[in-house]
């Protein structure tokens, strides 16, 4: 019977989407690194952190009022105990792992064992419990020994990037460094009993084991504060054995730890450019740097918000000496497009390397990903143009189909070539806009006539209507304006900035 | 009934295959220069008898070919370096003819044009100008495509005046380009020499014969203005 409640129960959070939706915020602002208000959480959490901190330290010269004390004792414990909470709920879902089971019991016409059921839910949350980040959190939470209180300054761990990832590269380090550490105890333990047994009767300051193991500790680091020193020749023939052991032991872990930045200083710098793209509401990826990549980035660098895709290293680093941002991944894995911010983001993915079998591979990947985003690729001809279309391309740029028209025109129609080419580079003599007919504008439920383009010196070469998705070519002059519409307009830039000054100042 | 005129396609590659086969469309005359048997065999074995297997970097062999004023020189070797020598030898005595050729760096585009090309195009820098514009300007494109797709309905077109035409005379403010469903873009006077006049700009200038229009409507629009244009109205 409890069973059954209980079951009912997770197919009912299932199924609640106020539920789903208030679980998948607190989501958002303690774990989704792309979620603008987790900055804001995080920040709050820091402030509190800090001022702990310094209630601490003020509080042990000092006396403290009383609102403080209540602040610290219980607000900032409460806080960090409904953070601690939180943290348990979203680390995995309990009603899932209970239908998952339930089904299974149903599949194989077994009894659903709520026991079973529990002992899995419980690993899955003892999973979170135990980890390090969870343990931190929760010594800082309990406020019993107020010394402990200091601890909670490895919180900051949770909200500091730069820690975390100084974190992240010893632990690929975990094997030399651990070796290190065990030999440094080895060699201090050896040192400390040598000592011992030595001076442990001659020497006046070394009263205990422990003295001469404090002693080790101090001379391999060669801190040496002093106040115990070697007083036989037996003794300094140690202290000089352990002095050695120290320095070889630090150039040792020092190197160690170089070596593993030097190894992740690239992926640091991915992963830095990454996040910062992630932040931005919309941004292109480009894939396949040369010529035509250099070219577009010198006419238009989208603001900054572009990131290059290449594989090969030494290519790379080209790309970052020409000043442009880079990172070196390989576009065609799922796992590398899928760590940008598809979800949130507007993202257009360009497919501009001079081989089709890989741009169309990224192209399937771009589109399995999300079907919203947008793909401009280039294809090597007209031939290929088909399997493009059906990968799911937006866009497909064939440069020799392209140069060979432009060039065909320029023999033809040796004007028109003139023409097309200053429009085509957005020359100023030949200025072609669109504008977009806002809601609330002047433009809306105006007629063509009304808004005498040509007095204006401009041309009206269309007009897009987005409630019938039709372009109107020449649109006859009692044409009315709708919202949404937008207006292909030809002339000098200087003319249709003016237009959209008169028509949308303000408002564009 | 068009002229016949004539093209020097120097270079045989799959790019000038296109070419060729699209200037031959357009009733042109065509002869291929190679340096190269293979690529000449393969230009013999497409159809064009009139291919001539030569070494371009020769002047006394460049100057034995027969390039009329009118003709027009297509410049398209796969080696860039031999490409500008080359525009370079045939400038030194074509002063007068067309020169096209397509650049495939952006470093080798001003080198072309500093060789004596008249058109350099820049495939990379056509093709990253639409990438922009798909971005900035996504109805323009998409109407830039269709101009320059052979599936186009709407496109940009010039017309030379000529003589009898009921446009001779007129003053251009004065013609009704609507009634023919079109647009008037700009003009190419010969009084200003041959400069390009944009329409934004209200010109009002008289038309004469020579003088180039530039008009942008739907295909049959523009064949029925042609038509008309050519009419005799004496």
């Amino acid at each position: 019977m409890f069973s059954k409640y209980i079951v009912k129960l997770a197919f009912g959070l299932h199924n609640s989407n106020r539920y789903n939706n208030t679980k998948k915020f607190f989501y958002d602002i303690l774990e989704n690194q792309n979620y603008s208000y987790k900055k804001i959480v995080d920040l709050f959490l820091i402030i509190l952190i800090l001022s702990s901190i310094v209630e601490l330290i003020y509080s042990i010269k000092n006396s403290v009022p009383m609102w403080m004390h209540i602040f610290d004792y219980y607000i900032v414990t409460i806080i960090f105990g409904t953070e601690y909470i939180l943290r348990l709920w979203i680390h995995s879902d309990i009603h899932k792992i209970i239908i998952r089971e339930y089904e299974t019991s149903q599949f194989l016409k077994s009894k659903f064992n709520f026991y079973t059921t529990l002992l899995k839910v419980l690993s899955e949350k003892w999973d979170y419990i135990r980890s390090p980040a969870a343990i931190i959190d929760l010594i800082a939470i309990i406020p019993i020994y107020r010394e402990f209180r200091i601890l909670r300054i490895f919180k900051l761990l949770r909200y500091t990037k730069s820690i975390g990832q100084f974190i992240d590269v010893l632990k690929t380090k975990r094997f030399e460094l651990m070796t290190l550490f065990l030999l440094l105890i080895f060699l201090i333990g050896t040192a400390g009993v040598a000592m011992y047994a030595v001076e442990g009767n001659i020497n006046k300051n070394i009263n205990s084991l422990f003295d001469a193991v404090y002693w080790a500790l101090i001379t391999t680091s060669t801190v040496g504060y002093g106040d115990i020193a070697p007083v036989t020749t037996m003794g300094r023939v140690i202290s000089m054995i352990t002095i050695i052991n120290g320095l070889v032991l630090m150039a040792f872990a020092t190197s160690v730890i170089v070596s593993a930045f030097l190894d992740k200083l690239g992926e640091i710098k991915d992963n830095r450019i990454i996040e910062t793209i992630n932040k931005e509401d919309k941004f292109v990826i480009i894939c396949g740097y040369g010529q035509m990549v250099k070219m577009l980035l010198r006419q238009n660098n989208f603001d900054n918000k572009y990131v290059i895709l290449e594989k090969d290293p030494e290519i790379t680093r080209q790309i970052a000496k020409d000043g442009f941002n880079v990172i070196t991944d390989d576009a065609s894995r799922h796992d590398v497009l899928a760590q940008f911010n598809i979800q949130y983001a507007d993202i257009s993915v360009l497919c501009l390397g001079n081989n089709d079998v890989e741009n169309i591979y990224i192209i399937l990947n771009a589109k399995s990903l999300s079907r919203d985003i947008k793909v401009i690729a280039r294809a090597s001809d007209q031939s290929m143009k088909k399997k493009f279309i059906l990968a799911g391309a937006d866009h497909i740029i064939i440069p020799n189909q392209t140069a060979n028209i432009m060039l065909l025109t320029s023999i033809n129609q040796p004007v028109v070539y003139n023409v097309l080419h200053s429009l085509l580079a957005g020359k100023n003599a030949a200025y072609l806009d669109e504008i977009k007919v806002l809601a609330y504008d002047k433009l809306a439920g105006k007629s063509i006539e009304e808004l005498e383009f040509k007095t204006k010196k401009l041309l009206l070469i269309g007009i897009q209507r987005q409630s019938s998705s039709d372009f109107i070519f020449n649109p006859p002059s009692s044409t009315i304006l709708e919202p949404n519409d937008i207006l292909l307009i030809m002339g000098l830039k200087i003319s249709v900035e003016h237009f959209v000054n008169t028509f949308q100042r303000g408002l564009k | 009934m068009k002229n016949k005129k004539h093209a020097w396609i120097f270079g045989y590659n799959k790019q000038s295959k296109s070419i060729a086969a699209s200037l031959l469309a357009e009733h042109f005359t065509i002869t291929i220069i190679e340096n190269n048997e293979k690529n000449f065999q393969n230009a013999m074995l497409d159809g064009y008898e009139n291919s001539m297997l030569l070494d371009v970097t020769e002047d006394l062999e460049l100057e034995k070919l027969d390039i009329k004023q009118d003709d027009w020189i297509l410049c398209l070797m796969n080696d860039e370096h031999l490409n500008a020598y080359l525009i370079l030898s045939l400038r030194a005595y074509c002063a007068c003819n067309k020169i096209i050729a397509i650049s495939h760096s952006i470093y080798s585009t001003q080198k072309l044009k500093i060789a004596g090309a008249n058109e350099v195009i820049d495939i990379y820098q056509v093709s990253a100008n639409r990438i922009h514009n798909i971005f900035e300007k996504p109805i323009a494109t998409k109407l830039m495509d269709n101009f320059i797709s052979d599936a186009h309905q709407i496109s940009f077109k010039e017309f030379t005046i000529p003589k009898n035409s009921f446009l001779h005379g007129t003053v251009i403010n004065e013609v009704d380009f609507n009634k023919f469903g079109l647009i008037f873009i700009g003009m190419s006077d010969k009084e200003l020499g041959d400069e390009f006049v944009f329409a934004a700009t209200n010109i009002n200038h008289k038309l004469d014969i020579g003088d180039i229009i530039i008009c942008i409507g739907k295909d049959e629009d523009l064949a029925k203005f042609e038509e008309y244009l050519h009419k005799d109205i004496v």
